[in-house]
């Protein structure tokens, strides 16, 4: 009861030190933000990529991996896309730039399995922003019916 | 109490128009957290005002990129918070970065408050704790924010946070005795 009671006047103390947020006057800001944020909303949500020969649709924003499996590709990830095992490597044949780049996370993984090359990603981290081109290193588990 | 505006959408009709590129929906998203986004960046810093006002454009930029992404998982306030958050990391690594290189101090103004109002010696302390000490607790105390969401916007644990907060309060209080 005793914590409790202060750790109220702490919060209370905490508040009071605290100066109220003062309204931010820039408009520049706040026109660069809606400005961006119509453009970002024009931007199609579906993008045309092609994997392992297939093309199917991804969705912006979304990994490589999702994409392949959603469109039934069974594509190899052992350790449930935690960049740990590199089983869901794929070479990018065309629109790198189309990538998110490479966190160190994947980079670390890559070197570990010693697949470190400007084409190779892990699908499981490299999420879509345009169209791409890509092939997976390790053979599929095998077909996926469609959900 | 605040400057800021009466919020005349709903959170859900909001993060709608924000979706869908809406320029009212924009406005009303900036007056109604701009403020308090601010705020939060400027604690965390620690650092001088121009710092703060440089995170809060390149927060609300990566903000419009990240917003089609929202998945409604958390209040817009606490996503918000978590992309400043990664913002002000990202200029500490910088400055740190910086100052090594300079083999100078860290580019570090301890200087937080200008609210004349606000209670200095209480301010003093605050401003002598480390940046993540000094964001969590104002994250807890002034933002409300449970510890849930906190996890979510530093990337912690509940536990870490929980750990994190204690050692804080006790930062805090060890630095208002001095």
């Amino acid at each position: 009861m005793d914590t409790e009671r202060t750790e109220l006047e702490f919060a209370a103390r905490l508040k009071s030190a605290i100066e109220t947020p003062r309204a931010v006057d820039d408009h520049a800001v706040r026109e660069a933000f809606t400005a961006r944020l119509k453009r970002v909303a024009a931007r199609p949500d579906v993008v045309p990529i092609e994997f392992d020969g297939r093309k199917i649709d991804a969705r912006r924003g979304g990994t490589l991996l999702g994409a392949a499996m959603k469109n039934g590709i069974r594509l190899m990830h052992v350790c449930g896309a935690r960049t740990l095992c590199g089983t869901c490597r794929v070479v990018v044949e065309s629109g790198e730039d189309n990538l998110t780049p490479m966190r160190a996370t994947e980079k670390f993984s890559l070197r570990w399995h010693l697949s470190m090359s400007p084409r190779t990603r892990l699908a499981c981290q490299a999420r879509v922003n345009g169209p791409v081109e890509a092939e997976s290193v390790f053979p599929l588990c095998g077909d996926l019916p469609n959900r | 109490m605040t400057a800021v505006e009466v919020p005349r959408l709903s959170e859900s009709d909001l993060i709608a128009g924000l979706k869908a590129g809406d320029e009212d929906a924009a406005h009303e998203f900036f007056d109604r957290y701009a403020a308090r986004i601010r705020r939060f960046i400027a604690h965390s810093l620690g650092a001088s005002a121009a710092d703060a006002d440089d995170v809060l454009q390149e927060t609300f930029i990566a903000l419009a990129e990240a917003l089609p992404f929202f998945r409604g998982d958390s209040s817009l306030f606490t996503f918000a918070c978590a992309i400043a958050h990664r913002k002000v990391l990202s200029l500490i690594r910088t400055n740190a970065r910086r100052a090594r290189l300079m083999r100078s101090a860290p580019i570090a103004d301890q200087s937080i408050s200008t609210d004349p109002r606000a209670d200095r010696e209480f301010n003093r302390a605050l401003a002598d704790l480390k940046p993540e000490h000094r964001e969590v607790l104002l994250l807890k105390y002034v933002e409300e924010i449970g510890v849930t969401e906190i996890a979510q916007i530093l990337r912690l644990g509940e536990h870490a946070v929980e750990s994190r907060l204690a050692r804080a309060r006790k930062a805090l209080r060890r630095s208002l005795k001095e």
